[in-house]
């Protein structure tokens, strides 16, 4: 086999959008993203920790709203960005029953039972609602980071997410698969194609009789199916369509080099806490890079706990009220971990300066957080919302009227942001308490 | 627990009078909450959310009792929500009396649950749906004869049910390159197995070669200690030298030690090179012969000695711990094509080994693989015995961790799960003799062998092409390689259509593929790579309109029922009796159900069924406290595990009494678990019976070490995680998921504290109250067993502190397990064998919830409350059998649905 291996990563690119080519017509010599934009754009960073956090040392009092407050023990290692985040606090998912799900509905806010005859249900997360917009300039319309797969462990489970297979729920309230790791990350966004650009589309023209042909094969099969295996069929045809437009994305990149990046390729074997530092790295890389402007990251805490030294059961590290003593430490711990780790990545974002001589920091909104507050409650989630992207109120602890859906913030997030939405999920309107 | 049967009830005499009920009425009046608890809305939450005023716009008094639609349920929810997290009534409103808000809540979330359920019954209604995982694997593995590893795929189980439910097995463009990926690995991987397929290679290590090679290292690091010290003493004699005493007075002062003095011997006029006595490398080589130094007198210096003084190292070695051969080891070469192996091993236990010492363990990645199989060794040092143990090679040896990967090991059971275990193993011999752990196992040698021809059958996939699959062949004629490949689709899509448009596109893809430059090979492998991805594979499709039911052609039936009882394809002879009609035929359906039942290929239903049923993947979500519970190894925990699948496997077989899985005087265990749980050995290799002691705790789910130790975090048992799995899985009784948003009391935090005073906490409040008092009672009739399920009388605790060391302020308390307690409602019980007599004497409860979950599994669609009457006829049908194993399969199989579409 000659050729086939650059063959073969073209046709991944059903799972991993390989470095394709340009728009040279419109002469940009950009690396990633289709059109010089005068002011940089805006994006949005989701990030979530599934099993929430330790709410007597988590939150700061919430009888001290407003900037005059004091950071709480497990936000410590933030308090040289005071000043550029708030804590927002009593904010929920009013459907969320599931106590062992953090991530889920987290930013859908869907009712699971909302459809007769079905166990299950889910809508539109926030992420893919401002990628529709947002993704039509960069490379990549979104990018769903997951934790790095153990091979012996339900890493996921272990985390506390629940069902979904990132953060990330697409319009038809599937999930949308994540890239699971630092190096399938680092792939998807650095990796350089270096086949010529005829072959490239060649490849891109095969790629497609590909697709012509298996959907040949199922045409056939669907004429004969009533209505209800139709719609499951047709889940395989819009798959088949979103490879599709995913082609013709790649087509407008013909030619148009990945960006460099300074960062080296991961180690496979990176976990927890150095992985979770990395993805972070590399999240700024592919913002810096514009290759993408909308980034989840479904973060792991299981193998967080174990990298940390911890021995408790994630799980039961989240009952630590019965007991305390090592489950209530592991608890704390882990926040200590996450303040320090989400330090880092503000550090990251303040340090990293945009075309027009702004900080990164200053063009994107990041919210940081779970559905699940501690334990299986599932009420005033915790929630850290930061970046100049939105016109948010920062440096605030921010106390919303008890039980305010979290849709408002992520409609507040969305519309300020520029994407044209009216209403997110069970959302009543735009929360003004979170904006300047 | 009494009010959900009285719900159930009410199901049956609504869904059984109508012959064919209308799908809209069935959900009706199903999910009810009693009018008597009115009386807690009307006086604590109506003043302020009733007719008159609604607050936060929320109104209750004209909340309908019945539950059937998703609006009520939402507002059902809100109640219940409120009242769990403590929130209504307001602090300063007179509150509800405990007992009453307890029932309400007890009887509202169950209502919810049932609501829940009927209104997302699907009405009989099996949605087409893909291959899952675990079928996608044994579809291929029956086209190309190999097995892939398929992980990278979504697992398909889940909370939401089994992973035959077609509504939950989505399908993603990502999928999609995923199965263009594996299909290719696995025709890879076909191609390369086809063509090593007439090899007979053969490989062995000898135990002596070994032995030799460790007592050649001995003498080497022998006379390097000899050669160290007499270095050492002519440095010294220098050092001792008047004219050095300056020197040696600095180096020594800026020494931490007589080692690292040593290291500056070129300072010292007169001191000699360790070049000189043997200690030659680019490094500072005094510390080389600072390292020989103490050989003779290290950690494990007498272990060693002991090891060279053990008889028959001339013809064999033996199995040590920690250092010397802890495994026997041996490479597949390179150049042998992947295929089935037998791996063989001679080896003896010694005469006075102790019995839990005598298991070997074989598996393959000697540094990180968990053992494939463990055996128990019977052979002796007079008579030595040859054990078989079966080895896949694949391609994937080959590609990552390759040496690893292709390197067969054996070892003692238990020895190398994790070096933290290793450690405390030697260190526990050595306290014991200060020598290490006893010399027990010797092996004579270790040998693989391509598995005999006989068993080598073409796969029909490699068969339909008829082609040749390699570039050194001549290529095949273009009609050969369009017929070659429609015959593949054909096979590939089981029967079902091959559209000849869809075979000139694969042709023309071929085409491609060569003009591009592949050889014949390459390009045939991207093409048929794409009938493994098209929906005619991946798809189980029965095609119909929704207005009508029908039933299923021959072919639909044999493939539902292969699918159901092997997760895989049918075979020809199924097939065929499918295509003829023949199948459809009750006695030929019962009779094939039979057949497919006693093939090996059952398998691929047991396990699948009942890892979902009884939720074992908890089993691996936490490491077992290795300090605490060393007993509780690798193998014993697959041991375990198995045990579950195998007695299931001996009810169906022997077609025995379901009510065995409740109780039963027998267990099915294989030689480790046998000696884990202290019974005779079982007379012949793998799981067998073995009859039980009249008064032992074993026999049946609950005394299972698997199903004990999944009801523990891996170090203290959890009673609340025992009892809601018997009232899950045993007395099918779910208790409700549990509420989110109920305020955690910390009042008992941090305190010493046996299982039973802690959870009496579970009493004080409602929200708790409502499912602890069916929970907790079953958890404490099951303390006897500790987190691993061995018997215990005895608990006790030891509070941790930060550090994770005991707690030096809080001493342990020790106490002795009491087991008695009493089933909410009744009956009470004074020890574990009371209460496992109550709940084996609820066989039709036990038999009702294993129905229903066979009902799931088997049509790939939740059990609804439609499904009543189908449950209702399986129940008595086998009841009427002494409730055999096998009879609800057939019942199942022979029902109406099982053959509608």
């Amino acid at each position: 086999m000659s050729m086939p291996i650059t063959r073969r990563r073209v046709l991944e690119s059903a799972t991993a959008i390989v470095a394709l080519p340009a728009l040279e017509s419109l002469g940009f010599r950009k690396f990633a993203s289709a059109a010089a934009t005068a002011a940089p754009p805006k994006r949005l960073i989701f990030l979530g920790f599934g099993w929430g956090v330790t709410e007597e040392s988590w939150y700061p009092d919430i009888k001290t709203p407003g900037a005059d407050y004091t950071l709480s023990p497990g936000l410590a290692p933030l308090a040289r960005h005071k000043s550029d985040f708030s804590v927002v606090q009593n904010m929920w998912h009013k459907y969320s029953v599931e106590g062992h799900e953090g991530s889920t509905m987290w930013l859908t806010g869907a009712n699971r039972f909302a459809q007769p005859g079905q166990t299950f249900h889910n809508s539109i997360s926030a992420d893919q609602v401002a990628a529709a917009q947002f993704g039509l300039q960069t490379r990549f319309a979104s990018l769903e980071l997951d934790a790095n797969p153990s091979t012996t462990k339900d890493v996921v489970a272990l985390s506390g997410h629940g069902p979904g297979l990132s953060l990330a729920w697409d319009a038809r309230g599937k999930p949308v698969a994540g890239l699971k790791g630092p190096v399938e990350a680092f792939h998807r966004l650095f990796s350089q194609d270096k086949t010529p650009i005829e072959q490239q589309k060649a490849m891109l023209a095969e790629q497609r009789s590909v697709l012509d042909t298996v959907l040949e094969s199922g045409r056939d099969l669907k004429r004969r199916l009533g209505q209800r295996d139709t719609a499951k069929l047709e889940e395989y045809f819009d798959g088949i369509r979103d490879i599709e437009s995913r082609l013709s994305k790649d087509e407008q990149w013909i030619g148009v080099a990945k960006p460099s990046t300074k960062l080296r390729e991961p180690e496979a074997s990176l976990e927890g806490r150095e992985e979770i530092k990395l993805m972070y790295d590399l999240l700024v890389a592919a913002l810096q890079t514009d290759s993408t402007r909308v980034v989840t990251y479904r973060q792991p805490v299981g193998t967080l706990l174990t990298s940390l030294g911890i021995k408790v059961f994630p799980h039961d590290m989240s009952h630590y009220h019965t007991t305390r003593a090592e489950k209530l430490d592991c608890s704390q711990k882990r926040d200590l971990a996450q303040s320090e780790l989400l330090a880092g990545l503000l550090d990251r974002l303040k340090a990293t300066k945009e075309a027009d001589g702004s900080l990164l920091f200053d063009n994107v909104t990041l919210a940081y957080g779970s559905n699940i507050r501690t334990g299986h409650e599932l009420s005033n989630c915790p929630m850290i919302l930061a970046g100049g992207g939105s016109g948010l109120k920062l440096g605030h602890n921010i106390v919303m009227p008890k039980n305010t859906p979290l849709c408002n913030a992520w409609l507040t997030i969305l519309k300020r942001s520029g994407v044209d939405v009216e209403k997110h999920g069970d959302s009543t309107g735009i929360a003004e308490e979170l904006l300047a | 627990m009494k009010h959900s049967c009285i719900i159930i009830l009410i199901v049956l005499v609504a869904s059984v009078a109508p012959v064919a009920p209308a799908a809209a009425t069935m959900a009706d009046a199903q999910a009810h909450m009693p009018e008597q608890h009115r009386g807690l809305l009307k006086e604590h939450c109506e003043k302020c959310h009733g007719p008159d005023t609604q607050e936060g716009r929320v109104r209750v008094d004209d909340l309908p009792l019945s539950i059937d639609s998703v609006e009520t349920a939402e507002r059902w929810q809100k109640v219940l929500t409120v009242l769990n997290a403590g929130e209504m009534p307001p602090k300063d409103e007179p509150q509800p009396d405990s007992k009453i808000k307890t029932d309400f809540l007890a009887d509202l979330s169950q209502a919810m649950v049932v609501a829940r359920k009927s209104l997302s019954d699907q009405h009989g209604a099996i949605t087409m749906r893909r291959l899952n995982r675990r079928e996608y694997v044994n579809t291929l593995k029956d086209l190309l004869g190999v097995e892939i590893n398929a992980t990278e795929l979504p697992s398909d189980t889940g909370p939401g049910g089994f992973d035959t439910v077609g509504s939950n097995l989505f399908m993603s463009a990502n999928q999609f390159g995923q199965y263009r990926g594996l299909g290719r690995e696995a025709l890879e991987e076909g191609f390369a197995r086809h063509a090593g397929v007439a090899g007979t290679e053969k490989l062995r290590i000898e135990g002596e070669e070994i032995s030799a090679d460790f007592k050649k290292q001995e003498a080497e690091a022998a006379d390097a200690e000899r050669r160290a010290k007499e270095w050492i003493a002519k440095v010294e004699e220098a050092a001792a030298r008047p004219e050095n005493s300056e020197i040696v007075a600095t180096l020594k002062k800026a020494s931490k030690n007589d080692a690292e003095f040593r290291r500056s011997w070129g300072k010292i006029a007169g001191a000699p090179p360790p070049e000189d006595f043997g200690f030659k490398t680019v490094e500072n080589n005094a510390d080389k012969a600072n390292g020989a130094l103490s050989r003779s007198t290290d950690y494990f210096s007498a272990y060693r000695e002991k090891f060279f003084a053990m008889p028959a190292l001339d013809t064999g070695t033996y199995l040590t711990i920690h250092t010397l051969s802890q495994q026997v080891t041996l490479m597949a070469p390179w150049n042998w094509p992947p295929g089935e192996f037998v791996v063989r091993v001679r080896a003896a236990a010694l005469a006075d080994s102790p019995p839990d010492r005598r298991f070997l363990e074989f598996g393959t990645d000697p540094r990180n693989g968990k053992g494939l199989h463990t055996r128990e060794v019977t052979g002796t040092m007079d008579a030595p015995q040859v054990i078989e143990f079966p080895l896949t090679l694949t391609r994937a040896n080959d590609n990552h961790d390759t040496r690893a990967k292709r390197t067969l090991f054996v070892r003692e059971k238990g020895t190398q799960d994790h070096y933290l275990q290793t450690r405390i193993k030697f260190n526990a011999g050595k306290a014991r003799n200060k020598v290490g752990p006893e010399l027990v196992l010797w092996v004579d040698w270790l040998e693989i062998e391509r598995a005999p021809a006989a068993n080598r059958q073409t796969p029909p996939g490699i068969a339909a092409l008829g082609m040749p699959l390699d570039d050194k062949s001549s290529e095949p004629s273009a009609s050969d390689l369009r017929t070659g490949i429609e015959r593949f689709t054909a096979v590939a899509f089981r029967g079902g259509p091959v559209p000849p448009a869809f075979v000139d596109k694969l042709v023309g893809i071929y085409d491609l593929r060569r003009k591009a430059g592949d050889k014949h090979a390459a390009a045939l492998k991207e093409t048929l790579s794409l009938v493994l991805s098209a929906p005619g594979f991946l798809y189980l499709a029965e095609p119909s309109d929704d207005a009508t039911r029908r039933s299923l052609t021959g072919p639909e039936l044999a493939m539902r029922l292969s699918y159901f009882l092997w997760g895989g394809p049918p075979d020809e002879t199924l097939r065929e009796l499918g295509q003829t009609g023949e199948l459809s035929k009750p006695a030929v359906l019962a009779a094939q159900t039979d057949r497919l039942l006693d093939d090996p290929r059952s398998a691929g239903f047991i396990r699948p069924f009942i890892h979902q049923w009884l939720v074992l993947d908890r089993l691996d979500f936490f490491e077992f406290n290795r300090d605490r519970y060393p007993r509780f190894d690798h193998a014993v925990k697959q041991s375990a595990r198995n045990e579950i699948y195998e007695t299931f496997a001996h009810l169906v077989c022997g077609n025995a009494s379901l009510a065995d899985l409740l109780q039963s005087d027998y267990v099915i265990v294989n030689d480790v678990l046998a000696d884990y749980y202290g019974l005779p050995h079982p007379a012949e290799f793998g799981f067998q019976k073995v009859s039980l002691p009249k008064d032992s705790p074993r026999g049946g789910l609950l005394g299972m070490a698997a199903v004990l130790a999944m009801g523990s975090n891996g170090d203290t048992t959890s009673p609340v995680e025992r009892g809601a799995w018997v009232l899950r899985k045993m007395l099918d009784d779910p208790p409700p998921p549990p509420p989110a948003n109920v305020p955690s009391s910390t009042r008992l935090a941090g305190k010493t504290l046996t299982p039973r005073e802690r959870l009496k906490m579970h009493q004080e409040e409602p929200q708790c109250a409502s499912c602890h008092r069916s929970i907790d009672p079953i958890g404490f009739g099951l303390e006897n067993f500790d987190a691993v399920g061995q018997w215990r009388t005895e608990d006790s605790y030891q509070a941790i502190d930060a550090e994770g060391k005991p707690d030096a302020k809080q001493p342990k308390k020790t106490w002795a397990v009491d087991p008695s307690a009493e089933f909410y409602g009744g009956p009470s019980f004074k020890s574990f064998a009371e209460m496992r007599a109550i709940i084996a004497s609820k066989r039709e409860a036990f038999a009702r919830g294993f129905t229903e979950a066979l009902i799931e599994y088997a049509l790939g669609r939740p059990c609804g409350f439609s499904d009543e009457p189908l449950v209702d006829s399986i129940v008595k049908q086998s009841a009427a059998k002494g409730l055999g194993t096998r009879e609800y399969i057939h019942a199942l199989v022979g029902s109406k649905e099982f053959s509608t579409k």
